[in-house]
């Protein structure tokens, strides 16, 4: 089991995989704007990558998207965060491949994985380029009364962090369960790490 | 159908200098200020992207990308002016709110890195057609496959947002409720999402077996339907800014060694 986590295929059908789940962030993001929630939900499309494709086609999926929307929708910012959706979708391809996605409580404790990879890698950023804040109203709110409170400058950005991102990581961990459960079995076995060809001539 | 990407050609010429030298030019306002390190090189730079997005005629377009980060770029002057750890020295005051000197330095030093960073893209960004660059990038030696994942998102997300809408529709007109308290829009967010997720998977498998009909596994040389024509300038203006950011380099260099 532990040689076939990594394994990533190549093909047509992966390739054409990454730019349908940019696609699908940009959706989760339009729809959170819209429905005005207070979460982010731009990250559906790389863990449905990671489920699908594997840790290595998720961590692309992650770190192509943000560094799309930075060189073409103007988002400039969102480029430096590449760097967490790589992690973000990193880790739950190779929850994803240990079989962390097949039941709903699972499916669970991998949005926890996925939003630590997302703390970890975001709070170092978030403090070297912007002070420490997210630019979330909920966090930054949470940000300002734990630096009231003279509580060190890495820890209240932590809590910012926190506040935003293991929501945002369950509900979008959720979701993602619910849609590749769904998906046709023709469809997922195109990007499935083992082929196993079954002979019948024989 | 709607583009997603920001550019227009204008015909100045801005548009017409090579994405690459933009890029470069991205590079060397981000970098040269960091190596420097002080406010002066901020608001030098800063004013720097401003004359050129006045020349290529984009200020006024560039002023979204900014509104967009506003609240952050108000809310770091509030935060670290009221509660930074550093605060000793008052500076002013409204009412019982106390803003101190210290924090609203730093706040000043956070925001022109991202205002600078803001502009420095904004030229880029709305002057770089996105096929123009793939194409350029596919020329210097990246992955074909990986600049076909580059365009390839600009012709889905106006797809996609395409079955967004008749799906709003369709769920409106079934009595959906989009607003009000937060449970009702969570409640909303899953009929709307998933019906546009799974058919946009569903379609990738078309998707893929019509680029395979058309020859995407092959691997023999491609040719360009484009010849990018080369700005008389592009040259000139990518040696010096590289130079530019050497020499700040080894001035940074410099300063830490004496």
């Amino acid at each position: 089991m532990k040689n076939n986590i990594f394994r990533t295929k190549f093909d047509t059908a992966t390739i054409v995989l990454i730019p349908a789940c940019i696609g699908i962030n940009f959706i989760g993001k339009f729809f959170a704007q819209a429905l005005k929630l207070p979460l982010w939900l731009d990250s559906i499309g790389t863990c449905i990558a990671a489920c699908l494709g594997g840790p290595v086609i998720g961590g692309i999926s992650g770190a192509l998207n943000n560094i799309i929307y930075g060189l073409v929708m103007g988002d400039s910012i969102s480029i430096i965060y590449a760097l967490s959706s790589l992690f973000i979708g990193f880790f739950v391809g190779v929850m994803a491949r240990s079989g962390f996605m097949q039941t709903f409580p699972k499916a669970l404790i991998t949005s926890l994985v996925a939003a630590l990879a997302a703390i970890v890698v975001s709070t170092p950023l978030n403090i070297i380029f912007w002070g420490g804040q997210t630019g979330n109203i909920w966090g930054d709110a949470v940000f300002a009364a734990a630096q009231a409170a003279s509580i060190p400058l890495w820890l209240s950005s932590f809590f910012d962090e926190v506040i935003v991102d293991v929501p945002d990581k369950i509900v979008t961990l959720i979701l993602v369960f619910i849609i590749v459960k769904s998906l046709p079995e023709k469809l997922t076995s195109l990007y499935a790490g083992s082929d196993e060809i079954e002979r019948l001539d024989q | 159908m709607k583009s997603i990407s920001l550019y227009r050609d204008n015909g100045t010429w801005l548009c017409s200098v090579h994405p690459f030298t933009k890029l470069m030019y991205i590079t060397f306002a981000i970098l040269v200020p960091l190596f420097i390190h002080s406010l002066w090189a901020y608001a030098a730079l800063i004013i720097l992207d401003i004359a050129i997005l006045i020349s290529g005629k984009i200020l006024k377009r560039s002023r979204p990308l900014i509104i967009f980060s506003l609240t952050i770029i108000v809310t770091i002057f509030i935060i670290k002016g009221l509660f930074d750890e550093n605060n000793v020295s008052k500076l002013f005051s409204i009412g019982p709110i106390i803003f101190y000197k210290e924090g609203l330095m730093k706040a000043l030093r956070t925001d022109a890195v991202i205002i600078n960073m803001l502009l420095s893209f904004a030229a880029f960004v709305l002057t770089t057609r996105p096929s123009d660059l793939t194409e350029e990038l596919e020329k210097h030696g990246l992955p074909p496959r990986l600049c076909y994942v580059i365009t390839s998102v600009f012709n889905i997300i106006p797809q996609m947002m395409g079955t967004v809408n008749t799906i709003m529709d369709a769920q409106k007109s079934r009595g959906m409720e989009t607003e009000g308290k937060l449970s009702v829009r969570i409640k909303a967010f899953i009929p709307l999402i998933t019906p546009v997720v799974s058919s946009s998977l569903i379609n990738t498998r078309e998707r893929a077996i019509a680029l395979e009909v058309r020859g995407f596994g092959s691997r023999s040389k491609r040719s360009f339907v484009h010849s990018w024509k080369k700005h008389r300038g592009d040259k000139a203006i990518t040696i010096m800014l590289f130079a530019a950011i050497i020499l700040s380099a080894l001035w940074r260099i410099f300063i830490w060694l004496s």
